[in-house]
């Protein structure tokens, strides 16, 4: 029995290997997917966050009053900005009016004597009726996704409000006849800001902090784990349309032994993907300025992810072999179910950004559960209790694939 | 005296939603050593029965006995003893034939010793002995064929089913199949053989059944067939008992 299941596997080992397409498809493609789409990520990230973002200032503001020091700012007209913004390849800009400081004085100024006479101590009558709001615009390249854009509108009104709180201050000062705002109380004002604390909600002490290494190292193996449908999906087919089955069945040897090794070849090659992709995102992102790739404390869970990880791909890829009636369509409808799939299960974009008919939608992807069980050990830190409901959800979706296989293969009399 | 092999008894097979029978009552004795060819047009049944004889296929009705060396009656218990050729290159093109034979050796059940001697002698004598270590993909049609053959007999089986062995091979290669499947017959192999060749049937069997739209219309012992019929050759004897029209 060991023999026949030595020499059956042996068998698959030589036919995989003869398989140059399936092959790159199964290692080259994820280690390109790997390294590009972290980089492009990385560095979408690092724009945001690490990187300068170049900002046009044009100022406008009369010079007795300006409140803003800005450097190196310019005096580049309104109805220019767009174009000197698409010419000069500036990412934002921000066009301050003229009389900008001054409105701005008015504005503290009033609100300091509306507080003023509604507490008792000023008179409302030298209150100016109406007042002229003053207004920044803010400019920037389409192509700049929206919470950039967001990011830098909300740091430019949180300057904007501490220079106001100042104001508001010394105007208030000047009408209670107060020569200079107390210093005490311009710091108090200062340092009232309630701290906000960013802190990764993972169940274990390790903070480590989700990145696009974390997410992309793990999605893209699963990917490709799951993409040698079209290898093993076509070998099924083209061995049932060869006839080879059919002659196993006049041999006393049972078609479960002959579909078992199979199956056993391709779950160590996917092993061997995740070997493969994660020490080289492991050895090399460092030196290539991309966040670590940092693995779970408990790595028998990590491995036992990764053989469920292994047999959801390999049986998704025997179903569709089963199934299929040919090649192209084991070729066709395989790569685009998994494509799909991904899309569904997070693999592109995390899932929970995904509008929330799709979030649900995403429970039926097989990508979904598996990166979830990644998920559960690089980032949230999971323990085997908060694991058991993704593993559970890999083996009844590993059981479902093996059902339509055992039914299709008994219809097709191979069984 | 003859010992029987194989006994069909009102053998019959409908598939799954067809309206008919592609077997009506087959009825059939095939004795130990026999060369026998089963001989018809296209879609006669003659796959059918072959499939059903070597256990691809179930019967609808009917009985079939095998009597076989190691004691088994039924299909499942003698597939040790059975050997199948099938007419489509059923093996994988993208091992060498030293590869194929170690697998299919293996699912025969046979050890490593044994596959390994069998396979350098049945390649040597089918004249793959200089190729036996190259991709069967690069061999030619005739190459194929022999390669086909050699796993059906590599577990030295005791029935042989071959279906159209020689379709689409050279003349060397059909000689040399033919040579090598008489030499089996002569230790002890039974064949059983479907062919659209009748000149080589003619030749090779020594036992022949013509049937036709599922039913046999004529069995029995070649030369005495033709005899029987004042047929010269068994091209005349066919058109004789199935006429000219075309079968689609």
């Amino acid at each position: 029995m060991m023999y026949r299941f030595r020499i059956a596997a042996k068998k698959e080992f030589l036919i995989l290997l003869n398989d140059k397409t399936g092959l790159a498809l199964m290692f080259i493609m994820p280690i390109l997917l790997v390294y590009i789409i972290t980089i492009i990520q990385d560095s979408a990230f690092k724009t945001a966050n690490q990187n300068s973002m170049t900002l046009l200032v044009a100022n406008h503001d009369n010079k007795e009053a300006k409140l803003f020091t800005i450097v190196e700012d310019s005096t580049v007209k309104k109805e220019l900005i767009s174009e000197v913004l698409y010419q000069e390849k500036y990412l934002t800009a921000i066009y301050f009016p003229p009389n900008f400081s001054t409105q701005l004085i008015q504005k503290a100024d009033r609100l300091g004597g509306v507080l003023l006479s509604e507490l008792g101590m000023g008179d409302p009558a030298s209150l100016v009726e109406k007042l002229k709001i003053p207004t920044v615009d803010y400019y920037h390249d389409p192509v700049l996704q929206q919470n950039y854009a967001i990011s830098i509108m909300n740091m430019v009104d949180a300057y904007v409000q501490t220079v106001e709180a100042d104001l508001l201050i010394s105007q208030m000062c000047q009408r209670l006849e107060i020569p200079t705002a107390p210093a005490k109380l311009k710091q108090a004002m200062e340092s009232n800001k309630i701290p906000v604390q960013k802190i990764a909600a993972t169940l274990n002490q390790r903070s480590i902090q989700p990145n696009s290494t974390q997410h992309n190292v793990p999605a893209w193996t699963i990917f490709a784990m799951f993409f040698m449908v079209t290898s093993l999906g076509n070998s099924i087919v083209k061995e049932r349309l060869s006839g080879a089955y059919i002659r196993l069945k006049t041999m006393p040897t049972h078609f479960s032994l002959v579909l078992g090794a199979k199956l056993f070849v391709y779950l160590v090659a996917a092993i061997l993907q995740v070997t493969l992709i994660f020490s080289l995102a492991k050895l090399t992102f460092p030196s290539i300025d991309l966040p670590p790739l940092t693995f779970p404390p408990n790595m028998l869970a990590f491995f036992v992810v990764v053989v469920l990880n292994g047999l959801a791909a390999v049986s998704y890829a025997t179903a569709v072999g089963s199934v299929a009636r040919t090649r192209e369509q084991a070729n066709g409808f395989g790569a685009v179910s998994v494509v799909i799939l991904a899309a569904l299960g997070g693999i592109w974009v995390p899932s929970f950004i995904l509008p929330e008919f799709f979030q649900t939608l995403s429970y039926i992807s097989p990508l979904y559960w598996c990166l979830e069980g990644f998920y559960t050990l690089f980032l949230r830190g999971g323990d085997w209790q908060v694991l058991a409901p993704t593993l559970l959800g890999l083996i009844a979706f590993i059981s479902a694939c093996m059902t339509i296989t055992y039914f299709q293969l008994k219809r097709d009399r191979l069984i | 005296m003859d010992t029987e092999c194989i006994a069909i008894q009102r053998l019959t097979k409908r598939y799954p939603k067809a309206d008919q029978d592609t077997l009506c009552g087959i009825d059939l004795i095939i004795n130990q050593q026999d060369k026998y060819g089963i001989l018809g047009p296209n879609g006669a049944g003659k796959t059918t029965l072959i499939s059903i004889l070597c256990g691809i296929l179930e019967q609808s009705t009917g009985e079939i006995k095998y009597y076989a060396p190691t004691g088994g009656t039924t299909v499942d218990t003698i597939s040790q003893n059975i050997g199948f050729v099938p007419q489509e290159y059923s093996f994988f093109q993208e091992l060498t034939p030293m590869q194929n034979l170690e697998y299919f050796g293996a699912m025969y059940q046979l050890n490593a010793t044994q596959i390994n001697e069998r396979s350098h002698y049945i390649l040597e004598v089918l004249g793959l002995g200089s190729v036996k270590y190259k991709k069967v993909h690069t061999f030619s049609g005739g190459m194929k064929r022999r390669v086909n053959l050699a796993i059906g007999i590599i577990h030295e089986p005791t029935i042989l089913f071959l279906d159209e062995p020689t379709v689409g091979v050279d003349v060397q290669s059909k000689v040399a199949i033919l040579k090598f499947l008489n030499e089996l017959n002569k230790k002890g192999t039974t064949i059983i053989y479907t062919s659209h060749h009748l000149d080589e049937a003619q030749e090779f069997c020594n036992r022949i059944a013509l049937i036709d739209q599922g039913k046999i219309i004529i069995k029995g012992e070649t030369k005495a067939l033709l005899l029987e019929h004042t047929t010269a050759d068994l091209k005349q004897l066919f058109i004789k008992f199935t006429g000219e029209a075309y079968r689609d």
